[in-house]
């Protein structure tokens, strides 16, 4: 979902811009520190590679079709600093090559996808990993929780930023959230489970290829050398925390304020949209045809968006984690070929 | 013509146009209008198709009739509808102008202004990589996808095309890293140690 | 049957008892020895997953990933195990001078121009070595002129054919002026006129060069002596008719005669 200028107000897109520009040039500051010759090439790769994998369509009905976004498989495979740098090139390139996105709403994409994307989906990964004891299937599940989480927390930020560009007591944001939001957990249960299925997948073949805390592993070269200082766990945690918890604000962001008669209108667009969709989606449908009062409906929809939501992305993790085979004795020993 | 103009004047003008589209107040008409001719001129002046023009916003407008039709939906009332044109009219002028930029300044040319506006060494190294192999990988997936239809006999479920496309995902991804590894050889071998250098393309370099 | 090395002859590459494994992997190269003079072309054959290819990244410091740190022990050369170029033993602290000396050509021209136009993809390897931009910009005239790219400086890598890219590749390598060149299946998926091109185009490079091809033809054109390598192990080492015209030799390693040679 690349925001277009002219949808935020110059204000927010300088203030996001501001906060992004200061994440990247840590990022950058931190991918200069730990710059191995190998650095440049993996990660302008592993752009390329976000870039064309955002090609591969998923069909989920008829007109409507999702992507990858990849900033969770980008921080898993190259670490949070050159993920997130790699984002923020994808996002730019694809302005300079097809003005997709905007030049001042940059700032915001690379907030939601490369920052919240790639450092946040880190945390969270490595945060859901430590129950596992850093085993393979903590790796997979890490991730299916990480790219839902961030995907949430970008759709959090971004009621909050359309929020604060358009502001005026007439209009009633909660309609806006909803729609968001409901938008945003199929872009994040799409996002959960392509990034699942790929990081799986790349376990199966080649499991040395994911990166791993502190290295930045050579493939043939058993343990690699430490190009990346390790980054401190209070930080990790912190990080995690936050956009754990953004992700559950935006199931919150509806309820904020009071609703009105464009309520029906809204629901007829999302019914519209969510007609087009699979299963966790049915549900709100189903819901929509039991006559609740209508005030009360929209937080039905969006607690159930939010519950359902989390709920499937629980047991894709689990349905991943398990159909993994079993791990090889060491992750990064397995030379691949 | 625009196209001749020094690098930075591309940019320069690309950049005041899109700041002048996105802070426009709409209820300004005679400022929309002149901010809209200019960028009309623009267009003309680079020769730029004006099909090609009406085509590209023929697929923008949807994705941004999305953001922009939630509020006028929140708010029966004129307000809501004046947000709406808004970004609509914002939106609208602010891609156009992105289209002048891509049309007029080459990705190398861009790169290059960029580099002379300081832009860390690094992300411009790893940029220039990124542009060279995105179009191998482009050819890559398509290589793929031919592979991977060519063998499929029934319509496939849902869930079978999503793993397919991730596994496509995946595929890639394993590829392009073995690639990094290759051209990472292939630096090395020309004597690379990590350090970005760089040196200008000359006229005389460009006959 | 490997070449007992002459250590005071003038040798370009020196390979001493090179054997090779990746890391928890079986063998790849096998005690590995040879010397090829200065000036001399040598054809590295032998079926796929010999080896040739493993061989070719160690004669420029590509692998091992750890290289040896002996670049400070006095040389005692004929006892020793490696890879000498120029008698400079290729390690740690040498390796600098070693990739100078030794241009590498990749199979897949994709993966050596890196760059997104050809003049600065010509101008990667002048760089590293630290010349002034004015040399580098001769480098670069000088040597898109010698692989008949002349004037192709602004070009996109993106837009060549093959045998165009190839060039290039070329070009780089030898805008480094190396004095040995080391080639991985250059013919490969070429056109006959592209591949008559490459062939004058190396005819005329003035030092060694060792190529691994499955094109024996070319090899029969070309080389002047032939290493057969075969499960990481030389095979066979000698004069090119000799090698590649024994058909029991051959034939035991998965090769075929080739045509100029059979029907003689």
């Amino acid at each position: 979902m690349h925001i277009q200028d002219g949808v935020l107000s110059p204000v927010v897109c300088a203030a996001t811009g501001a906060i992004s520009l200061g994440t990247v040039g840590y990022s950058v500051h931190r991918l200069k520190q730990s710059v191995g010759d190998r650095t440049i090439p993996l990660t302008g790769m592993m752009a390329a590679l976000v870039f064309a994998g955002q090609m591969v369509n998923f069909p989920i009905g008829a007109p409507v079709s999702g992507h990858l976004l990849g900033g969770v498989l980008a921080a898993a495979v190259v670490g949070p600093w050159a993920g997130c740098v790699a984002m923020t090139l994808v996002l730019f390139v694809q302005w300079a090559l097809f003005s997709d996105g905007g030049l001042f709403a940059l700032g915001a994409n690379v907030l939601h996808m490369a920052v919240i994307g790639a450092w946040g989906g880190h945390a969270v990964r490595m945060f859901v990993q430590r129950f596992f004891g850093g085993s393979r299937k903590g790796i997979v599940i890490g991730s299916v929780i990480a790219a839902w989480a961030t995907v949430m927390a970008a759709a959090a930020l971004f009621c909050l930023e359309f929020r604060l560009s358009w502001p005026s007591r007439e209009i009633d944001f909660s309609k806006v959230f909803t729609l968001m939001v409901s938008f945003h957990s199929l872009i994040g249960l799409g996002e959960a489970l392509i990034t699942g299925v790929a990081i799986s997948f790349v376990l199966n073949q080649r499991p040395e290829l994911i990166w791993k805390m502190g290295t930045l592993a050579r493939p043939h070269e058993g343990a690699g050398k430490s190009v990346h200082p390790p980054i401190a766990t209070i930080t990790r945690t912190l990080v995690a925390g936050l956009v754990i918890a953004l992700a559950i604000a935006s199931f919150l962001s509806p309820f904020a304020s009071s609703f009105d008669d464009g309520l029906e209108a809204v629901l007829g667009k999302l019914n519209l949209e969510l007609n087009l969709t699979g299963s966790v989606p049915g549900l709100l449908e189903d819901y929509d045809r039991i006559p609740v009062p209508v005030a009360a409906w929209q937080s039905i929809a969006v607690s159930f968006a939010g519950i359902g939501g989390t709920l499937a992305v629980f047991v894709l993790a689990w349905l991943l984690g398990k159909a993994l085979p079993a791990a090889p004795p060491q992750l990064s020993e397995a030379a691949g070929e | 013509m625009c196209h001749r103009w020094p690098p930075f004047a591309k940019l320069f003008t690309a950049i005041a146009m899109i700041l002048a589209a996105t802070c426009v107040p709409i209820t300004h008409g005679p400022l929309v209008g002149i901010v809209a001719c200019v960028i009309f001129f623009a267009h003309t002046l680079a020769r730029i198709p004006l099909a090609y023009v009406c085509r590209r916003l023929l697929f923008f407008w949807p994705t941004l009739f999305l953001m922009a039709i939630s509020l006028p939906l929140s708010q029966a009332g004129q307000k809501g509808w004046l947000l709406f044109v808004t970004i609509f009219v914002r939106g609208t002028l602010s891609f156009s102008t992105a289209l002048w930029l891509v049309n007029v300044m080459p990705f190398d040319q861009l790169l290059a202004t960029l580099r002379h506006l300081r832009v860390p060494d690094v992300l411009l190294a790893i940029v220039s990589l990124m542009y060279r192999f995105l179009f191998v990988l482009w050819d890559e997936l398509d290589r793929m996808r031919t592979a991977r239809s060519a063998r499929m006999f029934r319509k496939p479920t849902l869930w079978e095309t999503w793993r397919s496309a991730a596994h496509l995902v995946g595929r890639l991804l394993i590829r392009a890293l073995d690639r990094a590894d290759r051209i990472h050889g292939a630096m090395l071998a020309r004597g690379w140690d990590g350090r970005t250098r760089w040196i200008e393309q000359r006229r005389e370099d460009r006959p | 049957m490997t070449e007992s090395s002459v250590i005071s002859s003038p040798s370009a590459v020196r390979v001493e008892r090179l054997s090779f494994r990746y890391p928890g992997g079986p063998d790849v190269l096998t005690d590995i020895s040879f010397t090829i003079a200065p000036g001399e072309i040598i054809g590295l054959v032998g079926p796929s997953g010999a080896g040739k290819s493993t061989l070719l990244q160690h004669l420029n410091g590509l692998l091992p990933s750890k290289l040896p740190d002996t670049s400070t022990l006095p040389l005692e050369a004929d006892t020793r195990q490696g890879v000498f170029i120029d008698n400079i033993p290729v390690a740690r602290k040498t390796i600098a001078e070693i990739r100078r000396r030794v241009g590498f050509l990749f199979q897949d021209p994709d993966d050596q121009l890196f760059c997104p136009t050809v003049f600065e993809d010509v101008a990667f390897g002048p760089l590293n070595l630290g010349l002034s931009d004015d040399e580098v910009r001769q480098r670069v005239r000088g040597s898109l002129a010698s692989v008949g790219l002349a004037g192709y400086e602004p070009r996109s890598t993106l837009r060549l054919s093959l045998g165009e890219r190839k060039r290039v590749c070329l070009a780089g390598v030898f805008a480094c002026q190396p004095s040995v060149l080391t080639l991985d299946e250059p013919f490969s998926s070429l056109d006959p006129r592209a591949r008559r091109t490459l062939i004058a185009i190396l005819r005329q490079f003035s030092g060694s060069q060792i190529i691994a091809t499955h094109d024996l033809d070319i090899v029969v054109d070309l080389c002047h002596r032939v290493l057969l390598l075969d499960g990481g192990q030389l095979r066979a080492a000698g004069q090119t008719r000799d090698i590649l015209g024994n058909e029991a030799l051959m034939e035991r390693h998965g090769l075929e005669v080739p045509w100029r040679l059979r029907q003689k």
